[in-house]
């Protein structure tokens, strides 16, 4: 409603603009036309499960927008940040963000579910589309599209940094993972890495998502007696599942490993029941963080009195490559922002991170972390361990070849 | 394999019980208001909530002052919102409850924030305590022995008190009750109420097993919405029974066939309404044909 109204406050300024306007030179013409803002889309969730989570990453493009002094191509920025409950609702609020508010790019997209059906409209609609989270392999493999870019590593990628962990602590695998495309792209992931670390699996739960209750899970957990348990569990449900893991007495009997886990989980959890080896994008305690990433994190403490999360992280930086983007592109055209997302770089860390031109992935390392034994700090919980790998050439090979990723890029 | 059995089946009774603890509330506010309550789960939500920021100032004695807090909240929307839906078509109450269900998460949101909040249980119940093939934690113990309790004081409440007997008359024949000279609105308020006391009864003993957030009550309410159509709407006993049956077969489901588990319930349901379409002990009540 505010929004509408400053719509129609702006739309009645530009007219009377316009009508004084009228006998003067056609350079005070331009001049009102550069102050009219750049539209930029957010599709994070606002309500159920997902919201803390949107919170983090909305707040996160928001301190991009902030540090860039909220202006791009000299034009200042409005952000429009509309929901993402399902997949359906996030498919017509990006065709609302296009249709209504005009937007040039969304970034947002955090369950690949809704990912998928949001990347139907950005392809349809020609309109730059950056994800930062949704991790299942086909948005940057079979799906992909000339219009999406993503910054979170694949499933296959973050597994392949675990794995060797996870068979360092026992050879007997438990998995037990979400029933739907994200767990199963884990159990795929790494049964075929299995044989490779030298592991067995001794048992296999594929959890309906939504799950409340746990307790039989690990009854059965126990039973089979594994070495170590890697997990595909989100979000609340895997919050669900730590804090009953512990409750049970299960937490220094059996090791607990898995992927793609954002802070908030455990900050939800409590510093009693965490525990386990994970693989995240970013981790705020890092000291192998950028200047840019550390200024990031103290402007953010100092705006929200708390450290940002691994997502504050992922949409600050699908925002900066976005704003970046434009800038080079020197225009908000669909197609040289494309171009230019393609070109983009960051050269901040040890070695370049970029958007793949011919899958439109990320190829940057993701930070493998343990909970550590005693947290002292209320946010601080991890010790990092390592990156998922050391090199530009290892960090490339980890996100797979072209034939192994399968991405098949149409043409602008 | 029977050391298997053994133990998931008392791991699913005390499931059950848990899901009791929520359906109850939910078949009472039906039972004697002829209101399904699609904001149950939001109360369940409000009073681990409630539990938590009262734990802060009070410490433990903050698990009995919540249940009382949303008690008096409910009555608060009772007198103002639920009071208008009596006598109304049943779908007008869906709607309204389930946009308050809407409204009171987003207030919980607004005032504590989208994040969790972590809660864990009391150090003295921390632990498990494990009798040949049965494992149970000393925490699923408490709660089954706080559960069992406060199902035979309502039942007690409802049956031998005066106060129940009014309850009872008063959602059969409201108006002879009114005739008799009792303040049947007051006494409906009380209900609702208590209603919603029940509900934080149970989001504060579930608190410490399920992360506190503020749509934890999104996947707790289902299985108490399906409890009390298994049961029949409105029956106290009925509620018990369903609610350790649903237990039960989930956690067997969940031993041999873990992708049914969450299928399984709605299963028995089914099974259940085609053999008895108002579930299990439900009556016949004139209000309702």
């Amino acid at each position: 409603m505010m929004r509408m109204n400053a719509n129609r406050r702006s739309f009645i300024c530009a007219m009377a603009g316009v009508a004084a306007l009228s006998g003067l030179g056609l350079s005070e013409v331009a001049n009102a036309q550069s102050n009219e803002p750049i539209r930029i889309g957010l599709i994070y969730s606002k309500q159920g499960p997902g919201a803390a989570i949107g919170q983090y990453l909305q707040r996160g493009s928001e301190l991009a927008v902030e540090q860039a002094g909220r202006k791009v191509l000299g034009r200042p920025i409005e952000l429009v940040w509309l929901d993402e409950p399902n997949p359906q609702v996030s498919q017509q609020n990006m065709q609302r963000l296009i249709d209504e508010n005009k937007v040039v790019a969304v970034v947002g997209g955090n369950y690949s579910s809704s990912a998928l059906a949001m990347m139907s409209v950005a392809n349809r609609e020609k309109i730059p589309l950056i994800l930062t989270g949704a991790a299942a392999s086909e948005i940057t493999g079979k799906s992909c599209s000339r219009y999406t870019f993503r910054t979170q590593a694949t499933v296959p990628v973050q597994m392949e940094g675990l794995m060797p962990y996870v068979s360092q602590i026992g050879k007997k695998v438990y998995f037990i993972t979400a029933s739907y495309a994200f767990g199963q792209d884990i159990l795929r992931a790494s049964r075929a890495l299995l044989k490779k670390v030298g592991a067995t699996e001794v048992g296999v739960d594929e959890v309906p998502i939504n799950t409340a209750d746990y307790s039989s899970y690990i009854l059965k957990i126990r039973q089979a007696k594994p070495d170590v348990v890697v997990g595909g569990l989100v979000g609340g449900d895997f919050s669900n599942f730590l804090k009953q893991w512990n409750e049970m007495g299960m937490k220094d009997k059996i090791p607990y490993a898995a992927i793609a886990v954002t802070d908030t989980d455990f900050w939800d959890v409590g510093t009693q029941a965490s525990t386990g080896i994970y693989v995240k994008p970013w981790y705020f305690k890092n000291t192998k963080n950028t200047e840019a990433e550390k200024k990031m994190s103290a402007d953010f403490q100092k705006k929200y009195n708390e450290p940002p999360s691994d997502k504050t992280w992922s949409g600050w930086m699908g925002m900066r490559a976005l704003l970046e983007s434009i800038e080079a592109a020197k225009s908000t055209d669909a197609k040289a922002i494309v171009t230019e997302l393609e070109k983009w770089k960051n050269s901040e860390e040890a070695f370049p991170f970029f958007f793949r031109d011919w899958d439109h992935q990320m190829v940057r390392p993701a930070v493998i972390v343990g909970v550590k034994k005693q947290i002292s700090d209320k946010w601080d919980y991890f010790d990092v361990l390592k990156n998922t790998s050391e090199s530009a050439a290892d960090t490339e090979k980890a996100f797979g070849t072209k034939e192994e990723v399968g991405c098949n890029m149409p043409a602008l | 394999m029977l050391d298997t059995l053994v133990s998931q089946t008392a791991n699913g009774l005390v499931l059950g019980f848990i899901y009791v603890l929520i359906a109850v509330g939910l078949s009472i506010t039906f039972g004697l208001l002829g209101v399904i309550n699609f904001a149950h789960g939001a109360f369940f939500a409000l009073g681990a909530y409630a539990a938590w920021e009262l734990f802060q100032l009070f410490g433990w004695p903050a698990v009995i002052f919540a249940p009382v807090l949303v008690g008096l909240v409910g009555m608060l929307v009772e007198v103002t919102i639920i009071r208008r839906l009596y006598g109304k078509e049943p779908l007008l109450s869906l709607i309204v409850t389930f946009a308050l269900a809407l409204l009171i998460e987003a207030l919980i949101r607004f005032a504590w924030g989208a994040d969790g909040k972590p809660f864990n249980p009391p150090p003295f119940l921390v632990g498990i305590v494990e009798i040949g093939p049965l494992l149970i934690t000393k925490y699923r113990v408490a709660v089954l022995g706080a559960t069992i309790a406060t199902l035979l004081g309502l039942w007690a409440f409802l049956e031998w008190t005066p106060y129940g007997r009014v309850l009872r008359a008063g959602s059969r024949d409201p108006e002879m009750v009114e005739l008799l000279g009792i303040n049947l609105p007051r006494v409906l308020t009380a209900v609702f109420g208590l209603g919603c006391a029940l509900a934080a009864i149970a989001g504060v003993l579930a608190a410490p097993l399920w992360t506190v957030s503020p749509s934890m009550a999104a996947n707790a309410v289902m299985p108490a919405f399906v409890v009390v159509a298994i049961g029949g709407l409105g029956s106290f006993r009925g509620a018990v029974v369903a609610g350790l049956a649903v237990g039960i077969v989930t956690s067997l489901t969940i031993q041999f066939k873990p992708e049914a588990a969450a299928a399984s319930m709605y299963a028995l349901m089914f099974a259940i309404m085609l053999l008895r379409p108002r579930g299990l002990f439900g009556e016949r009540w004139e209000r309702f044909e």
